[in-house]
């Protein structure tokens, strides 16, 4: 996690529902300007909300300011669909930088079985896109794989750059070495 | 992003290197050796074939001063042979292997012996002496097959007895060797290496960006469970489990 690096800006910024616990006056203008009571739920970014889960305002063995839950884009539903095919979820309509905020969700709640299924599903679907890299006309026309390509998060597409340039160095380097 | 390099070797950078590989030319005119900053050259005597460096020996065939004669696992019949390998069912796994190295010539270091003396160098497969000179292996593909293959056949396809099924069997080899690369990135993980025997240099640099990326999106996401193994590993050794020899450290540093 690099301090001036876009991307983990980018992936902090996505948004984590809370619990408060305690009332917080001073935090009204989060909720809009209306005053936070306990119970209210907010979707907080990553960011802020790691910080309120973890102080403990009221002394060590108090309840934490607001209590995390995991995100819809991490929720049982869109778990459940990644193990039955990987392939066919739009991340992307989940979370723009969907691995990114499962590793810092991950972090703080450890679940064995979700990283277990992530790594899973990022394999297959990086396996799909060093396929689809090698043909990019038909991605770009859309129909079958058009869809795929459209779900992919932020990581899945720097992936799929980084496989596309691969080969089209390659065939610039046959080109232009054919030439002189 | 644009502003970074990009890690390792481009593909220019290896067709670049490749140009450094020697060639046999057969020589039509006289040329005294060279002094180069990689070292002389062996002058030319025609018509006596002699090694030298690629960029040099496609120069001097521009100019028509020499031929050069392909290496021989660039012809028809050793790049079948090749393609049979890389097609048969019980190799489906594995890539042709690379040309034989030479026989190591260092013994274990003595005591006295001078670290990295010449005798004790070997070579690896980027730098195996002959991979493509007329005395080059004629049943294994060397590191740069590929690209040398590519530029004597663009520049010096008049030296080839049938270039075009040369050219057809290099490009069936390319896919071939390709799509078994692409099935070997299966096992990525986040842990786990990948088995790439007999790779070429420029099929490396075209994979590189993407197994890069992989690997390293993998290992982001293990990220958590590899902390809190971690974790759990130094609270076993804190309960005794682990080495006495680290906690004998410790207490040293606490003194």
């Amino acid at each position: 996690m690099a301090y001036y690096n876009p991307e983990s800006i980018l992936t902090d910024a996505q948004k984590a529902p809370c619990t408060f616990e305690l009332a917080v006056p001073g935090l009204a203008p989060l909720n809009n300007g209306s005053a936070i009571e306990h119970g209210t739920k907010l979707d907080l970014p990553l960011w802020m909300a790691e910080m309120l889960a973890v102080s403990k305002p009221a002394g060590p063995s108090s309840t934490s300011l607001v209590s995390l839950d995991m995100p819809p884009a991490l929720g049982p539903r869109v778990l459940n669909a990644l193990s039955a095919d990987p392939k066919s979820v739009e991340l992307r309509a989940q979370a723009q930088w969907f691995y990114g905020l499962g590793e810092r969700m991950l972090d703080l709640f450890e679940e064995e079985k979700t990283v277990e299924l992530l790594i899973d599903t990022f394999k297959q679907r990086a396996l799909e896109i060093a396929d689809k890299s090698q043909n990019t006309r038909s991605t770009q026309q859309g129909g079958d794989s058009g869809d795929f390509m459209g779900g992919l998060d932020e990581m899945e597409r720097q992936l799929f750059r980084a496989a596309h340039d691969g080969s089209n160095a390659v065939k610039k380097w046959f080109e232009s070495s054919s030439r002189s | 992003m644009a502003m970074f390099l990009p890690s390792g070797l481009t593909p220019d950078e290896v067709g670049f290197l490749c140009e450094a590989e020697e060639v046999t030319v057969i020589p039509r005119q006289r040329l005294e050796g060279l002094e180069l900053l990689g070292g002389p050259t062996h002058a030319l005597n025609p018509p006596f074939p002699t090694p030298l460096p690629l960029w040099l020996a496609l120069l001097l065939k521009k100019q028509r001063r020499a031929n050069i004669s392909p290496p021989p696992w660039l012809s028809a019949e050793a790049l079948t042979h090749i393609l049979d390998f890389e097609t048969d069912e019980r190799t489906a796994e594995v890539l042709s292997p690379a040309p034989a190295l030479p026989r190591a010539t260092s013994t274990a270091p003595l005591e006295g012996d001078p670290y990295l003396s010449l005798d004790s160098l070997e070579f690896s497969a980027p730098f195996a002496k002959n991979a493509a000179t007329s005395r080059a292996q004629q049943d294994a593909l060397p590191y740069h097959w590929l690209e040398l293959g590519h530029l004597l056949l663009t520049h010096a396809s008049d030296d080839f007895d049938d270039p075009d099924t040369i050219r057809k069997l290099l490009r069936d080899l390319r896919e071939v060797r390709m799509s078994k690369l692409r099935k070997g990135f299966k096992v990525l993980g986040p842990g786990a290496g990948i088995k790439m025997n007999g790779v070429g240099g420029m099929e490396i640099a075209e994979v590189r960006g993407f197994v890069e990326g992989m690997v390293n999106g993998l290992r982001k996401i293990n990220r958590s469970r590899e902390e809190s193994r971690k974790e759990r590993e130094a609270e076993d050794r804190e309960n005794g489990l682990g080495s006495g020899s680290y906690q004998d450290d410790e207490d040293e540093n606490m003194l």
